[in-house]
């Protein structure tokens, strides 16, 4: 019988899970919270071709499902164009953990397409240190 | 010659059959009636002009009720309404949202009038459209403005007033309470100061979160989450860290240390954001606590200043609390 070290089993666990959070959604509503430069944009652009290719192969097949306004995968990118590299990662890694549980219960709700969303945009994340 | 002659003859029969078929629709086609009927042509007056500009305003249909008042000024300059009509354009622009163009409006109350009712109304509009505007720096510039240059003491007492709640909608609670304080013993029932005062007083028992702490609990995984009363993210924070901490440490003894570093580094990432954001939850509680304390305050004690123009009257009130 072939054995299957635990570590593999639970990343496999781990990108299960992590498809029911980077669900991508189409941005209507909130037009608070912006984009950085496009300097930015290019220079983080490397980082983000992970996050475009979920939102455009893998999201779409798989489902729209994040109760979240933005979608984590949408949240992740402005952290990173917004916060950079470093502070992107932490911040995209944060949401991933929060997304789906007390937020739900704690955020503001918007309506999107007619879903109940929370909404958790960057810039409730960030205000008590960057404005 | 012969073909010639007829053709004139023929010419001058249409031309002078189409002037007679034309002459009687010629007048009223041209307008030129040299006695115009005076019964069916509108004159209007400054009342009408006024009515009409204020018909659209009560119906809240704004930027029609601002064109319609331009023209009243435009057209009766000299008229004694003029004022409120401008102090009218101010006031639809406020009410119709456009913050901007509404604090020009009452800006341009101010400059043309000094010292009137509507100008006093036109600073304290202007501040209460920069409070809408969240910008509270030209709100509190703009009411010191007025206390400086007013003589009156109920007005001065209402700029306090107003700053009072500017700090209190700041959270700056020690600000607020002096400019409370400011106002005269004789207008401290009329804002209800004494109930005012012992609310906000409370502001010392808003429950609060230290964000230090909380930060520092995330040492362990989760227990920051767990202090801000995130119990699901707490759970989640601490599974995922134990595992992807284990997941790294089981690659490393079994010398797969290529895979040990790639769940080392994504482990980096969960463990750094559950710090950061057992810190993001504490501010985020306070905030919350701070809103939900102003907004009870505001409820409680906070009277109408409405400084619209038809603001005096009678109303009597009844409130259940079930």
């Amino acid at each position: 019988m072939i054995k299957i070290p635990r570590v593999i089993i639970f990343f496999i666990i781990l990108v299960l899970c992590s498809n029911t959070c980077f669900a991508e959604q189409n941005m209507t509503v909130a037009k608070n919270h912006y984009l950085s430069s496009e300097r930015l944009e290019k220079q983080e652009n490397f980082v983000l071709y992970p996050i475009k290719f979920y939102r455009n192969y893998i999201s779409k097949a798989d489902g729209y499902r994040c109760p979240m306004y933005p979608s984590c995968s949408q949240y992740c990118m402005e952290a990173f164009k917004k916060h950079g590299l470093f502070l992107g990662w932490i911040m995209c890694s944060d949401r991933l953990m929060r997304c789906g549980r007390d937020e739900i219960k704690l955020s503001p709700h918007v309506l999107i397409q007619g879903e109940k969303h929370s909404f958790d945009p960057v810039n409730h994340n960030d205000f008590w240190w960057h404005q | 010659m012969h073909i010639r002659t007829p053709c004139l003859a023929y010419l001058f029969l249409i031309f002078f059959n189409l002037f007679f078929l034309f002459t009687p629709f010629c007048d009223s086609v041209a307008g030129s009636d040299p006695e115009p009927d005076i019964k069916s042509s509108i004159i209007i007056s400054p009342d009408k002009q006024f009515d009409f500009a204020e018909a659209y305003f009560s119906n809240k249909d704004y930027l029609m009720a601002v064109g319609e008042y331009e023209r009243f000024i435009y057209f009766f300059p000299e008229d004694e309404r003029v004022e409120t009509a401008m102090y009218r354009i101010g006031m639809s622009y406020y009410l119709g949202r456009h913050f901007k163009k509404a604090v020009d409006s009452f800006n341009a109350v101010i400059d043309r009038y000094v010292d009137t009712d509507l100008s006093i109304k036109s600073y304290f509009m202007i501040s209460e459209t920069h409070v809408n505007r969240n910008t509270f720096g030209p709100a509190i510039i703009n009411l010191n403005n007025l206390i400086t240059i007013t003589h009156d003491e109920d007005v001065r007492d209402e700029a306090y007033y107003r700053l009072g709640w500017i700090y209190v909608e700041t959270a700056s609670w020690e600000k607020a309470r002096l400019y409370f304080s400011k106002i005269s013993a004789k207008n401290k029932t009329k804002y209800r100061l004494e109930r005012l005062t012992s609310e906000l007083n409370r502001e010392k028992s808003i429950p609060k979160k230290d964000p230090d702490l909380a930060g520092f609990l995330s040492i362990i995984p989760g227990a920051g989450y767990l202090y801000c009363e995130r119990y699901q993210d707490a759970l989640i924070a601490f599974l995922l860290n134990g595992g992807l901490i284990l997941a790294a440490y089981e690659s490393f003894d079994d010398n797969n240390n290529a895979l040990g570093g790639v769940i080392a580094f994504v482990e980096f990432g969960f463990y750094a954001g559950n710090i950061y954001g057992a810190v993001a939850s504490a501010n985020k509680y306070n905030r919350k606590q701070t809103v939900q304390f102003i907004e009870k305050l505001k409820s409680n004690t906070k009277i109408n200043l409405s400084a619209d123009v038809k603001n005096k009257g009678v109303c009597l009130a009844f409130e259940f609390i079930f």
